[in-house]
């Protein structure tokens, strides 16, 4: 499995908003192109009926909001970069959040969802990528550190 | 209207095969309705039989009723198949001279209370002694048989096993047999009384012996044939071929050969049963899957052949002699025979009055009777066993019920699918099972799962509906997600339900539903519309369930057999 299969270019973004209500709704924007059967609203909804159950800032500066929505057609992927961080992410090691990569999966493919969020885990497991990724202000270059795997 | 109709139908009578969809459509449905009323459904079969029947609006006509004959001997047939297939070796090694005991006490029980009673009734009625005496021991004999199809269709209806049971199939069994003993005696003596008759005790005897044993022979030598055949054969369909093409082969030879059917048909299903125990196990029950239908048949022809009008009132003066005597004879015979063998309390106290149905074997003898004393007591017999026999297998089922439910026995004989269709989805659940919340974490589920042993979990949401649901399979998938089992919870790892049912789902419907999606488990909710979660259903441990209670049912009702 490899990260390019479900994320471009287009699909990264540097964010502006201080505020995970900020950035989760850039993110969301971001993925209107692949949703569109579904619309942004009803994504919101699952994102932030998933982040209402616990934060998916699993520490470390790392985001992964992750839902599985009815109607698509593969799974999909945007990722957001902060250089200043997102303080009220609520992460598990209560740190701000400086990378965010949401990933929205069809209902039905439950093993390409749970690959997807295990590659993207080990990924950014890696000091160096992590820190390479969040200091960057460069989609192109964000881009290419993940689909590589490697600074 | 009856006339109206009767007259109609004298016209143009309605066609076979009409009859018999209307018979067997009607029957069903008065079964139904009897059953309700928690009376057994023969019952209702025969009802049904005497409103549409000549007492009642006449569509089944006295021409009807003798162009369906074959089909009440094919019922016949298979009745005494059945019961052939519940007499094995075991049972009557153990319980033979028991058995031989008690059908000896009812049957004479039964010939002299009514032997007695008639006699007086006739001499009261100013028959004179000779015809009184002649009649009276005539209906004796016809009194010790008991029919089998009645009894047996409410021991079948309500999957009865026990010791009560046993010694019920066995004692009708040999029932027939020795009515036609004593009949054969009982019209030799008979005939002498009233110089009507020709030919000695000796010569009676005879006839009759040529016609049990005939009857055995032709029985035990299809059986071994059939047995041959079915050894080699695989297929269940062309299996129920051969099994109703010998059936049919034996009843027609009884007619030809003039020897008893119902005896030689149960030779033929002792001679299986006792050849190959196992495999004749599902010989029977291809039988028993195919009957339903020619049961009902021959019930509602029961009924039909009733003619009430035709009934002159002095007979029905001899009907209430006949029928005390014949109950209480069974009754008292069959104690006094348990009580001198020392058999089970539940036989000694409930048997006699499992035997009060009459139906075939005494009309046939009537029938006999007539031909033999044409001139005297012939048609009275005819009358009066007519109307007799229609009652005894009115009170019959009934009596059948009571004794089997307080004996305990009810419900013993059981399979799977009998006891699915007497559970809900409710009743299945497994109440240990844990559930998850949607935010439990993947680290908790698969701590969860390594001390439980199901193969799926629901998910809940805090108000504890059912959401979603999780299955081993589906975790395993996880397992390349090392790491993550922190920050993944039920929620992201849950599917959407497939299906679910309420707590008041019927059981097979539940198990039917799972089979044709294909799943191994089904949540269980509280109510139509309500998805508050009561629990999972999960195929393997219902199957696992329904078994044992199956054996726990069957150990419970053989225990004193074995003991």
């Amino acid at each position: 499995m490899k990260i390019s299969d479900y994320l471009t270019l287009e699909h990264v973004v540097i964010l502006t908003g201080a505020t995970k209500v900020d950035a989760l709704n850039e993110l969301v924007s971001a993925a209107n192109d692949f949703i569109e059967s579904i619309g942004t609203e009803e994504l919101a909804r699952a994102v932030w009926e998933r982040e209402k159950m616990m934060s998916t800032g699993i520490g470390q500066g790392l985001g992964i909001p992750h839902v599985r929505l009815p109607g698509l057609d593969d799974a999909v992927m945007v990722v957001g970069v902060s250089q200043a961080g997102i303080a009220d992410y609520e992460s598990l090691d209560d740190k701000p959040v400086h990378i965010i990569v949401l990933i929205v999966a069809p209902q039905g493919k439950h093993e390409i969802y749970i690959r997807l969020l295990a590659k993207v885990a080990n990924v950014l497991k890696q000091d160096d990528v992590r820190k390479a990724i969040a200091e960057t202000d460069d989609p192109a270059e964000v881009y290419r550190i993940l689909t590589e795997g490697k600074v | 209207m009856t006339p109206v109709i009767s007259a109609v139908l004298a016209q143009a009578p309605l066609p076979t095969l009409l009859v018999i969809g209307l018979a067997i459509l009607f029957g069903t449905i008065g079964a139904r309705i009897f059953q309700k009323l928690h009376i057994p459904q023969v019952v209702g079969y025969i009802a049904i039989g005497v409103a549409i029947g000549q007492s009642g609006l006449g569509f089944i006509s006295k021409e009807v009723v003798g162009s369906l004959e074959p089909f009440c001997f094919f019922a016949l047939g298979i009745i005494g198949f059945m019961i052939g297939g519940e007499l094995h070796r075991d049972v009557f090694k153990k319980f033979g001279r028991q058995f031989l005991a008690i059908l000896f006490a009812e049957g004479i029980g039964a010939f002299l209370t009514v032997s007695i009673l008639i006699s007086g009734a006739g001499m009261l009625l100013g028959m004179g002694p000779a015809k009184s005496i002649a009649l009276g021991i005539m209906f004796g004999a016809i009194a010790s048989a008991t029919a089998p199809a009645a009894t047996t269709s409410v021991l079948w209806e309500l999957k009865t096993r026990g010791m009560l049971t046993t010694a019920i199939f066995a004692i009708i069994a040999l029932d027939d047999a020795l009515a036609l003993v004593m009949f054969s005696i009982a019209a030799s003596i008979a005939g002498k009384i009233i110089h009507s008759g020709s030919g000695g005790i000796l010569a009676a005897l005879l006839h009759a012996s040529r016609e049990l044993f005939g009857a055995a022979a032709l029985g035990i030598a299809v059986g071994f044939a059939l047995n041959f055949v079915l050894r080699r054969m695989r297929d269940r369909d062309r299996s129920l071929a051969f099994i109703i093409g010998a059936m049919a082969l034996v009843i027609g030879l009884t007619k030809a050969l003039d020897v008893s059917m119902i005896l030689a048909a149960m030779a033929l299903g002792v001679t299986l049963a006792n050849l190959a125990p196992r495999r004749s196990r599902e010989t029977f029950n291809v039988v028993e899957r195919f009957a339903p239908p020619i049961y009902v048949l021959f019930f509602v022809i029961v009924g039909a052949r009733l003619h009430i009008q035709g009934m002159q009132p002095w007979m029905w003066i001899l009907v209430v002699p006949y029928l005390v005597g014949m109950g209480s004879g069974k009754i008292i015979g069959a104690y006094l025979g348990a009580r001198w063998t020392n058999a089970a309390p539940v036989i000694r106290k409930y048997l006699g009055i499992c035997l009060f149905s009459q139906a075939g074997v005494a009309v046939g003898l009537s029938l006999i009777a007539d031909k033999k004393f044409p001139d005297t007591i012939g048609p009275v017999i005819i009358a009066i066993i007519a109307a007799a026999t229609f009652i005894a297998e009115i009170i019959g089922p009934p009596c059948v019920k009571y004794a089997v439910k307080a004996a305990g026995e009810v419900g013993l004989n059981v399979t799977e699918e009998d006891l699915m269709l007497s559970y809900n989805a409710g009743d299945m659940l497994d109440h240990e099972l844990p559930s998850f919340a949607e935010n439990t974490t993947l680290t908790k589920i698969l701590r969860t799962i390594a001390e439980t042993d199901a193969m799926s979990y629901p998910v809940t949401d805090a108000d504890g509906k059912l959401t979603g649901i999780i299955t081993i399979d589906e975790l395993k998938k996880t397992f390349v997600a090392e790491g993550l089992t922190d920050w993944l919870l039920a929620f992201d790892l849950m599917r959407p339900v497939p299906d679910s049912v309420t707590v008041q789902t019927p059981l097979a419907e539940a198990v039917t539903r799972m089979r044709e999606q294909e799943l191994e488990y089904l949540p269980v909710v509280a109510a139509e519309g309500d998805t508050h979660l009561a629990g999972m259903l999960e195929l393997a441990a219902v199957n696992r369930s329904l078994s044992r209670e199956v054996l726990r049912r069957q150990q419970l009702a053989d225990e004193p057999i074995k003991e």
